[in-house]
């Protein structure tokens, strides 16, 4: 007879979502990462080192700027930035692959493996696999391969492999499934630094932990400027990992409102946008229960984004309990919007932002307005926009002649 | 005693073939199960498409992506499971999915027309047993004793087999390999023991997968598992052949032909 067992938070569990939902030959994997990360959280070695290649290897604390020309140019609220553009690497995904590295050092494993979109989290991952001397092997659908061939480039240049995807839509969540057959097949020497706050227990907990320096700094920052707490803080989602890592410092804190942008796409029919929040249901994808958009049938539909970095057709299973909690507003920008955001933030503040943050621009665009001048709104900055200024000079049409 | 248990014995190992659902439409894979039955399937593993297969390798993966060209609706799975069960009532059927779709049908609703249609086991293999909705789904299963079939790696140790243990009925299904679903080569050195460890740990009958494609594989094999299951070698035979359907057939009937004949016990 089957035993009555207790499922709770302590087990990778975020209300309804979360939990382990992968193949039987990963779960032991899963389990001794997950045991190894609870003996090094506490471990005070593992958090100097990690404290260590934030300081001197990242450049952390990243700085808070106040967006002057923004704030004016937006007429409303004050904009603050945190700045993850500023890190090494240009995002905040180095904040998680130094981490994992860590562990994966402290499993003895030789390998690391990642899936990525825009590339940002290959690039990271290729970083630590150059820095700690892992063999890397990189996952990047087709598509996003030559969306991001800047970022591509820059993974080989860092000497991992980095393997093209092209079955599905060959796009981020295809890369994902053709990382995880390759953990399947690798998994006694492998570790898979996944880059998202998805994925099966552990993986939600572990990079989320490894991302709230992003909040933590952020409110400390804050404070020290204003003596007060930002009244919002607004962050783009697609698997949701610079988001979690910012809400997690404020979370308890209810009078700072928290938005989450996802990317609206060109439309509202299913494969044309990447709006989990609004169109998703509950489902099981890539190893956890979370809101996924599928359809009638329970087969995941194609996300699409003009950013390769928000197309993900799931979010982390805490955003999907944020959202279902009522804590975290979620909404959405189309693809134009972030382009019209990408070009004015380019012009207006000097700072070429990540298309997925140039979602999270345009939405804070409109709130500002709404709140008013007496109000502050932080956006996390999640990256810099370097990779993508081909596809973006593409889309709104300049050409060479244009840039002189 | 299960269907599916009865179908074992000491004096010979099971053949257990797989096939895609809908793969290349729904009519020819009912053809398909015919001449895998008539070739000498004990038990059939009928795939349910998934758009997101990670547990499988690229043959699968193309099987799907090529089923799923087809309109897909659990409602057309079932009717063609029933039409299968209705040609062979004997030979048990057991699906193979992933748990996405069933869970978005509703599983008691699932399981309840599951086995109206012929289906006598589940192997959901992105479902492992330390969760709430296997126990769930292990009680509705058995009220309509329909089994749930637990996948058992080399990577699984004996404390986790234990856990299995309350929440698997059936046969176990042993993979072979680390990886995902395909042909290989060679099978690994210790198999035999691990295979022997696992009939002891569960008391159930033990089938082999992953990996497994030629007669001589199966037959070494088949020396001391319960049951021999190949998927990727059966699927390449349909994915090569399938737009011709009356060769197709004949192919499947004697490959499964020449893999039973293989097996421990049937060719005496």
């Amino acid at each position: 007879m089957a035993k009555e067992r207790n499922f709770t938070e302590k087990e990778g569990y975020f209300g309804d979502f979360g939990g382990r939902y992968s193949p039987e030959i990963l779960t032991e994997a899963l389990i001794e990462l997950e045991d190894t990360y609870n003996k090094l959280r506490k471990d005070k070695k593992f958090q100097k080192d990690l404290e260590f290649y934030r300081r001197n290897y990242i450049g952390r604390p990243s700085p808070l700027t106040y967006a002057e020309k923004l704030t004016k140019a937006w007429g409303g609220a004050k904009i603050w930035l945190k700045r993850e553009d500023l890190n090494h690497t240009g995002a905040h995904k180095i904040n998680n692959t130094i981490g994992q590295a860590l562990i994966a050092k402290a499993m003895g494993k030789r390998r690391i493996i990642a899936e990525t979109g825009a590339g940002q989290h290959g690039v990271a991952t290729a970083t630590v696999g150059a820095l700690f001397e892992f063999e890397t092997a990189i996952f990047m659908g087709e598509e996003d391969l030559r969306r991001q061939k800047l970022n591509a480039i820059r993974m080989q240049m860092l000497g991992a492999k980095v393997i093209g995807v092209s079955s599905g839509t060959a796009t981020l969540k295809d890369a994902t499934s053709e990382a995880m057959r390759d953990w399947a097949l690798n998994v006694s020497n492998t570790h898979y630094i996944v880059g998202s706050v998805i994925g099966p227990h552990p993986f939600p907990t572990i990079v989320r932990d490894f991302q709230k320096v992003v909040g933590d700094e952020s409110k400390k920052q804050f404070k020290k400027e204003n003596d007060k707490l930002p009244d919002a803080v607004v962050a783009c989602v697609g698997g949701g990992s610079n988001a979690m890592g910012m809400y997690y410092a404020f979370l308890n804190d209810k009078k700072v409102k928290l938005y989450g942008v996802e990317a609206g796409g060109r439309g509202s029919s299913p494969g044309e946008h990447s709006a989990t929040m609004l169109f998703g249901k509950t489902g099981f994808l890539h190893g956890t229960k979370t809101l996924v958009i599928q359809d009638d049938g329970g087969q995941v539909v194609p996300a699409h984004s003009v950013s390769a970095g928000l197309d993900y057709p799931g979010v982390g299973p805490e955003h999907a309990h944020l959202h279902s909690s009522g804590r975290v507003k979620y909404e959405t920008v189309s693809d134009q919007g972030a382009l019209d955001a990408f070009m004015e933030v380019c012009r207006v503040e000097g700072i070429i932002p990540a298309l997925e943050t140039a979602h999270a621009f345009r939405f804070a665009k409109d709130l500002a307005k709404e709140l008013g001048k007496k109000k502050d709104i932080l956006i996390c900055l999640s990256g810099r926009g370097d990779k993508d200024v081909a596809e973006v000079a593409r889309l709104v049409g300049l050409s060479q002649g244009d840039l002189i | 005693m299960s269907a599916i248990k009865s179908v074992f014995s000491d004096s010979k190992s099971a053949f257990i073939p797989y096939i895609s659902l809908g793969d290349p439409n729904y009519d020819l894979c009912v053809d398909w199960a015919d001449a895998l039955i008539r070739g000498g399937a004990d038990i059939l593993e009928l795939g349910i498409p998934f758009s997101d297969p990670v547990a499988d390798g690229p043959v699968i993966q193309k099987a799907f992506k090529r089923a799923l060209a087809n309109p897909f609706s659990m409602d057309t799975i079932l009717e063609t499971t029933e039409k299968i069960h209705s040609l062979h009532p004997h030979i048990p059927l057991v699906y193979l999915t992933y748990f996405n779709p069933i869970f978005h049908y509703g599983f008691e609703k699932f399981a309840e027309k599951a086995k109206i249609a012929g289906i006598q086991g589940m192997i959901i293999p992105d479902l492992p047993y330390d969760t709430p909705e296997t126990d769930e789904l292990f009680k509705s299963l058995k009220r309509r004793g329909v089994d749930l079939i637990h996948l058992v790696t080399p990577a699984t140790p004996l404390n986790r087999m234990k856990g299995i243990r309350d929440f698997a009925s059936g046969f176990i299904y042993y993979v072979t390999s680390y990886g995902v679903t395909g042909e290989r080569k060679s099978i690994s050195a210790d198999l035999e023991d691990r295979i022997k460890t696992t009939k002891e740990v569960f008391s159930l009958p033990v089938s082999a997968g992953f990996g497994i494609s030629a007669p001589d594989q199966a037959k070494e094999i088949s020396q001391y598992a319960d049951g021999i299951i190949i998927g990727s070698a059966v699927q390449r035979i349909i994915e090569e052949n399938g737009s011709n359907p009356s060769l197709c057939r004949k192919k499947l009937e004697e490959y499964a032909q020449s893999i039973s004949g293989s097996l421990r016990g049937k060719n005496r």
